[in-house]
């Protein structure tokens, strides 16, 4: 990462908080949420924020998360930002309205605290709530550490808000890991942010009792493919967004985030293990002490799962002997959803073994030394030793 | 929030830190866990603590069944809310240990027994890692966030308070701990659906009923103690206990310890103020809690 190229606020805040001070930074004229543990301290943050007059917004408490987003939906196409929050259960509940917000292309931006769904239930991080709703024409990234949560609420509305583009976001952060932890964070300039994001102003759907508009009307078949075939576009186009912001966010914040995906030692690197979320740092320290033993492994940071960065890692993984995907989250009957679009955005591509990697379901931690058991198989599979498809790592009666 | 303060601490000095909570999906009261890093370059892993260069214990009650040294490093030090001498403290073996009684400067500083601004005042004495200034601010950070500045002021004065008192010195070994034992099955013995009848396991006894053996008494720090004289068994305390620890009788009510967790409320509804309020320690021997073996 690059130097800071200026001097703000840096203070020991919790992930919740840091996902709540984006949201102020970005100036939404909307919330409406429900709470759920481990997101409840986000909009407990937004009412305080409005409370305390920091924020000029209204705050629309609300009696379910299919409401919540209803109201952002209703709001967003009047013309203003909007902006809420949940997880788990909660974005479960949302599910049939997440169609609804990418289908009209608003770009609302929720953060997702990263939580298992039951049964059985549980309240710590799995990524089997934001998972299921890849397919709702939502994007999606997967954040590292407290920093990149505050830093991607605010790219997230450049991004979303961009006509080229015009789709929701979701900013997932797991849950405690980040929502809960503490650690020191560069609260951002707000002249800065303002100049970096100006206000929202649409063009394609802006109720104006003046100027009438019908927007989400009924379509019968001739209609829905192409209205499809928009979606896709859009979402192809954010690829290009989303490289644009993130060197944008870098040069004025001093940031860098990689964009799609992020690369650590994979300079002449033969085997790599590709993360999601906060194993990501763990690796990265596995990464270093398995280097200092001279064996060449590297990391490869999922950051984007919606769009899918299928160029990026055909070209990430030239040269590789072995690629391993670590998943938080398991599609039944096939494996973890980032181990399958990896093979699937590879094929044709290499030849390399790409194996899975399930650890940490349920909240389980994962240390240090899972983290070095995935590693040391990828070096092996590497020599031609044999492994199964998808390992589940720490799991009582599983042969990893 | 101590963890927190002291991630805050921390990086007054300087350094980066780290600072999260684990805990079940229980009350105030439950024993919790917490943990910090604290390094001079920016801190990546984000996996539990599992050995620790010091462990800080808030409820020394927790001692008697859980080995607080397990993880704790050679030469680590143990820091803990006790009256007693360090040389009082029973560990597993000997080690580096720092007490102080946190709980009373609590009670005279905050009026409450929340004992996680003043440990940290602690912390910085036994240690020597951190500044007491720095702590001050650390606290002034985050309670004074959430409880402004007067309530941060008077953490940080309870961290103050407790660093003058806190007396440093070596634990005495020996306490023996029955090897802790967790019904950890796998996944062929775990039952389909999490289905559980009454079950008994290496670990005792799970599923319906399950705290007829798993007693919660010992998350109490005040207990309400009855006057049966004064009690007219109109059975207000009864109505409102929210867990049942107010059992009917002849004459009078009576308190069930084993489960008693010390709200207060029944303090709190008691008309003709038959119930008492007492700091635990007080009473702990007159009391038939078995609290949890």
């Amino acid at each position: 990462m690059m130097q800071m190229k200026t001097q703000t606020e840096k203070k020991v805040v919790t992930g919740d908080y840091a996902a709540a001070h984006g949201a102020l930074l970005a100036r939404p004229k909307l919330i409406a949420a429900y709470p759920i543990t481990p997101q409840t301290f986000i909009v407990e943050h937004m009412s305080e924020f409005i409370a305390d007059g920091k924020l000029d917004a209204d705050y629309m408490a609300v009696e379910s998360e299919h409401s919540a987003m209803s109201a952002c939906i209703a709001a967003e196409a009047t013309g203003v930002r909007t902006y809420t929050a949940t997880s788990s259960q909660g974005l479960a509940l949302m599910h049939e309205t997440l169609f609804v917000a990418a289908g009209l292309h608003l770009p609302i931006v929720m953060p997702v605290v990263n939580r298992t769904l039951a049964a059985p239930i549980g309240i710590w991080c799995e990524h089997n709530d934001t998972m299921p709703q890849r397919d709702t024409g939502w994007l999606q990234v997967y954040c590292e550490d407290n920093q990149e949560v505050l830093d991607m609420v605010i790219q997230a509305y450049k991004i979303a808000e961009d006509e080229r583009v015009l789709l929701p976001i979701m900013v997932n952060l797991d849950a405690f890991i980040l929502s809960h932890t503490v650690e020191p964070v560069d609260l951002l300039d707000q002249k800065m942010v303002d100049a970096f994001l100006p206000p929202y102003k649409p063009k394609h759907a802006y109720l104006d009792p003046s100027d009438p508009m019908v927007v989400g009307s009924f379509a019968p078949p001739e209609y829905i493919m192409e209205a499809r075939y928009q979606t896709e576009m859009s979402m192809q186009a954010a690829r290009e967004v989303i490289g644009e912001v993130t060197e944008e966010f870098a040069d004025k914040f001093g940031r860098d985030y990689g964009g799609l995906i992020d690369t650590y030692r994979m300079d002449d690197a033969e085997v790599a293990l590709m993360t999601l979320g906060t194993v990501t740092g763990t690796a990265r320290d596995v990464v270093d002490s398995f280097r200092a033993n001279g064996k060449k492994v590297g990391l490869i940071k999922l950051r984007f799962f919606r769009p899918f960065p299928a160029r990026e890692l055909i070209e990430a993984t030239k040269g590789l002997k072995a690629l391993g995907v670590y998943d938080r989250a398991i599609s039944f009957g096939s494996g973890g959803p980032s181990w399958i679009e990896t093979r699937h955005a590879l094929y044709g591509h290499t030849d390399i073994p790409v194996t899975g990697f399930l650890a940490g379901l349920g909240g389980r931690d994962v240390t240090p030394e899972n983290v070095g058991m995935m590693f040391d198989s990828l070096l092996g599979l590497a020599k031609g030793q044999g492994m199964p498809h998808v390992s589940w790592i720490g799991t009582r009666g599983v042969e990893p | 929030m101590a963890a927190q303060a002291l991630a805050a601490a921390a990086f007054r000095e300087g350094n980066h830190a780290l600072a999260f909570p684990f805990f079940g999906a229980e009350r105030r009261g439950a024993p919790v866990l917490a943990f910090a890093r604290v390094d001079s370059k920016k801190i990546r892993q984000r996996t539990q603590v599992y050995k620790p260069d010091y462990v800080v214990v808030l409820d020394d009650k927790l001692m008697g069944y859980v080995d607080v040294t397990a993880g704790l490093k050679e030469g680590g030090t143990l820091v803990v809310n006790s009256p007693l001498p360090p040389e009082k403290i029973v560990t597993e073996r000997p080690v580096k240990c720092a007490t102080v009684d946190a709980t009373g400067v609590a009670l005279e500083v905050l009026g409450v027994p929340v004992t996680n601004s003043a440990i940290l005042g602690a912390f910085a004495k036994a240690t020597g890692q951190i500044k007491l200034e720095s702590v001050e601010k650390g606290i002034m950070d985050i309670f004074g966030a959430r409880l402004g500045e007067k309530g941060g002021r008077k953490n940080a004065d309870a961290a103050r308070k407790a660093f003058e008192k806190t007396t440093a010195g070596m634990s005495v070994g020996g306490r023996k701990f029955k090897p802790v034992k967790k019904w950890l099955p796998d996944y062929k013995e775990l039952p389909l659906s999490l289905g559980l009848r009454v079950t008994m396991t290496e670990a005792g006894r799970v599923g319906p009923g399950s705290f007829d053996v798993n007693k919660t008494g010992s998350w109490r720090t005040f207990a309400p103690v009855l006057d049966d004289a004064k009690c007219t068994n109109c059975l207000i305390c009864w109505f409102y206990c929210p867990d049942g620890a107010v059992v009917r009788g002849e004459k009078h009510v009576s308190v069930n310890y084993d489960y008693c967790k010390g709200c207060g409320v029944c303090v709190e509804v008691c008309a003709p103020k038959a119930l008492k309020w007492v700091r635990t320690e007080e009473v702990e021997e007159k009391l038939p809690s078995e609290a949890i073996a």
